[in-house]
């Protein structure tokens, strides 16, 4: 992966173009491995707060809807970006210190303790049925 | 794409530790009821996101004399559910593609397990789900997906036509109750459990 993060007028011209653009070309290799999870978290820190104004388009988007935490998955889907844009960005805006990205540690979601969890929680859904919307 | 209006820092001034997310996979062929599992019991309308799936051209197994690869975008749904303020579930559904790519490997890293939905009229699109998640080790179960109520072809009919071994749970379920989806998740859950041998 190149180095180099655009400036904030760079990525404002190219927010308009093509997705990739805006990270100067850059892709999140989903075949090396080391892309960042779908479901990792990610929630704006204090310095993603206080650069909020000074942030363009993708990039100011981005630290302004993780306020709430959220996934890279959510993410992507409610700002409209492609995945690996947004893998590449939340990347580069954790390097400045404006978000901080939670990766899941296999360890620990796959331990005992938290597969009881999820089980219980998900015992306690009650059945209901639900209008057929088939689409995949 | 127009953030929310900016509530005042003083409401995040000790932002919320984001909730550990546990993955699941929902994988099998095309139109056989995935998003409609991942909406039966996800707590938000299914999302989809644009992802990339790089892939090898089709019947080539060298990859020698592959030139190079294809990039392809495929629409990707998913879901979650809460488990409580500090564990979230995300149901993420494998883009509905016979051909198999990379994208999978990015997606199913990290999951605990994974239901393959089938459809006993098609079975053959679920083989390379199937294979997949064995060769990867990682738990799944096999939900036949009773459209209408009913099943075409009895369980162990369904089981030899995809020859997969006694440990793999095979389960009838309706993809449209949440009830069912519910346990069909459950099914594969436990068996990720009792490999870690809690």
């Amino acid at each position: 992966m190149p180095d180099g993060t655009p400036s904030p007028g760079e990525a404002a011209r190219a927010s308009a173009v093509r997705p990739f653009l805006v990270t100067s070309g850059r892709v999140a290799d989903g075949g090396s491995g080391r892309a960042l999870p779908v479901e990792t978290q990610v929630v704006t820190t204090s310095g993603g707060l206080d650069a909020l104004d000074g942030l363009s388009f993708e990039r100011h988007d981005i630290v302004a809807a993780c306020r709430l935490p959220q996934s890279l998955a959510e993410l992507a889907a409610r700002l409209r970006l492609h995945l690996n844009v947004v893998r590449v960005l939340a990347e580069d805006l954790r390097e400045a210190g404006q978000l901080a990205v939670h990766v899941p540690d296999a360890a620990i979601t796959h331990d005992a303790s938290v597969l009881r969890r999820v089980i219980a929680g998900l015992r306690a859904i009650p059945d209901s049925r639900k209008v057929p919307s088939d689409s995949d | 794409m127009t953030p929310t209006e900016a509530p005042t820092r003083d409401a995040y001034a000790a932002p919320a530790a984001p909730p550990l997310p546990v993955k699941m996979v929902i994988a099998g062929g095309f139109g056989v009821g995935k998003t409609t599992t991942v909406g039966s019991i996800s707590e938000i309308e299914p999302l989809t996101t644009e992802a990339s799936i790089t892939e090898v051209a089709a019947g080539v197994d060298d990859l020698t004399h592959t030139p190079g690869k294809t990039t392809t975008t495929v629409a990707m749904d998913f879901g979650c559910v809460t488990i409580d303020p500090t564990l979230k579930l995300y149901l993420f559904g494998t883009p509905g593609q016979e051909r198999f790519g990379f994208m999978w490997d990015d997606l199913v890293e990290g999951a605990v397990g994974a239901l393959v939905i089938v459809d006993t009229r098609r079975l053959d699109d679920c083989f390379a789900a199937v294979d997949y998640f064995e060769h990867r080790g990682i738990p799944f179960a096999v939900a036949v997906n009773a459209f209408d109520g009913r099943v075409e072809h009895p369980l162990d009919e369904v089981r030899w036509a995809l020859d997969v071994s006694e440990g793999v749970p095979l389960v009838v379920f309706d993809a449209r109750e949440r009830g069912s989806v519910r346990d069909a998740l459950l099914t594969v859950l436990e068996l990720a459990l009792s490999r870690t041998g809690g």
